[in-house]
């Protein structure tokens, strides 16, 4: 099974060129380290509330990425809540590019699991260019079907489906796989999902309120 | 957490005591998947004891539910104490499982 960090970066790249779909950085800032934290509750490691993120075990998983931002979490003396941990990873000094270090991370482990190749080419000679198109497209399908069958029926959710779609919305990226049309229709549904998971919801909220502040700036701006 | 089961009627009614967290869910989630599997789809949790449900509590609650309804059932909620309410409530759970104020009212609603 797919981490969120890995499902979310193959939903992120075009279907037949293997190039990423433009998402602002501060928003793939967000959402991938929301999907970090989302791994790591799935992974039984956290667990959250309305007020707190707490670690509830310490022991690593395995994942290289995972097991450096539990540590980090379970280093902090002082308890918080989600959305400062989101803040604060998302923007971690100790890393230039968060965004770009767990999409590394995660483009890494993909090829290695045979989801996706890595082409490196060159152009006008001498730049350099990187896709990272699918190898045969099935996780990537699979991903989107697990999406259609929540958004279009009005069954019980998985929690990780529901995980998903938070991710894929916050990226906005649903007009990626649906028509204006279908989005609209399944809007009430994806109303409903977006407050399923506690983590999503806070991911939702932090990138809402940074758009806010950039458009405030940039009306003062001009 | 505490989790005791009888059956009522047709359905298995849960008492569960203490807090529903990433610690205890997993416990819960495992209970409820076996009955559902031993033939029990219709469950209500009472829910009167339980001080404290956190997202992974939000999560057995869910797989639980969803269980249920796959197997031809229905996972109910019944006597929840306020604070709890409110987080399921803010989370939108209140519109995907059914919630009571009795037990009676829950089973009733399951049979």
């Amino acid at each position: 099974m797919l981490t969120f960090h890995e499902e979310i970066m193959v939903l992120l790249l075009h279907d037949e060129n293997g190039t990423f779909l433009p998402v602002n950085e501060h928003t793939l800032n967000s959402a991938l380290t929301g999907a970090v934290l989302m791994d790591l509750a799935f992974a039984n490691r956290i667990d959250t509330d309305p007020e707190r993120l707490t670690v509830i075990d310490p022991t690593p998983t395995g994942d290289p990425l995972l097991d450096r931002t539990l540590a980090r979490i379970a280093g902090e003396a002082t308890v918080t809540n989600t959305r400062t941990w989101i803040e604060t990873l998302s923007a971690d000094e100790a890393s230039a590019d968060p965004a770009k270090t767990i999409r590394e991370a995660a483009l890494t482990s993909l090829v290695e699991h045979g989801v996706l190749e890595r082409r490196e080419e060159k152009f006008l000679w001498v730049f350099r260019s990187r896709r990272y198109p699918t190898i045969d497209g099935k996780v990537e399908q699979e991903a989107k079907k697990r999406i259609a069958d929540v958004l279009f029926s009005d069954e019980v959710p998985d929690p990780r489906d529901v995980a998903l779609i938070c991710l894929v919305d916050a990226c906005n990226i649903l007009r990626t796989i649906f028509s204006k049309k279908e989005i609209d229709r399944v809007e009430p549904r994806l109303e409903q999902l977006r407050k399923m998971d506690l983590i999503g919801r806070e991911m939702a909220s932090a990138i809402a309120d940074i758009e806010r502040a950039i458009a405030i700036a940039a009306a003062h701006t001009f | 957490m505490d989790i005791k089961e009888e059956t009522v009627g047709s359905a298995l009614v849960v008492s569960l005591d203490g807090r529903l967290d990433g610690v205890t869910a997993p416990d819960l989630q495992a209970q409820v998947v076996a009955a559902v599997e031993r033939g029990d789809s219709k469950v209500l949790l009472d829910c009167d004891a339980m001080s404290y449900v956190s997202s992974a509590g939000l999560r057995a609650l869910l797989i639980c539910a969803r269980r249920c309804q796959q197997a031809g059932g229905k996972l109910a909620l019944a006597r929840l104490r306020p604070e709890c309410h409110s987080v399921l409530e803010m989370s939108g759970f209140l519109t995907v499982i059914d919630c009571h104020d009795t037990s009676e009212a829950a089973l009733a609603a399951l049979s």
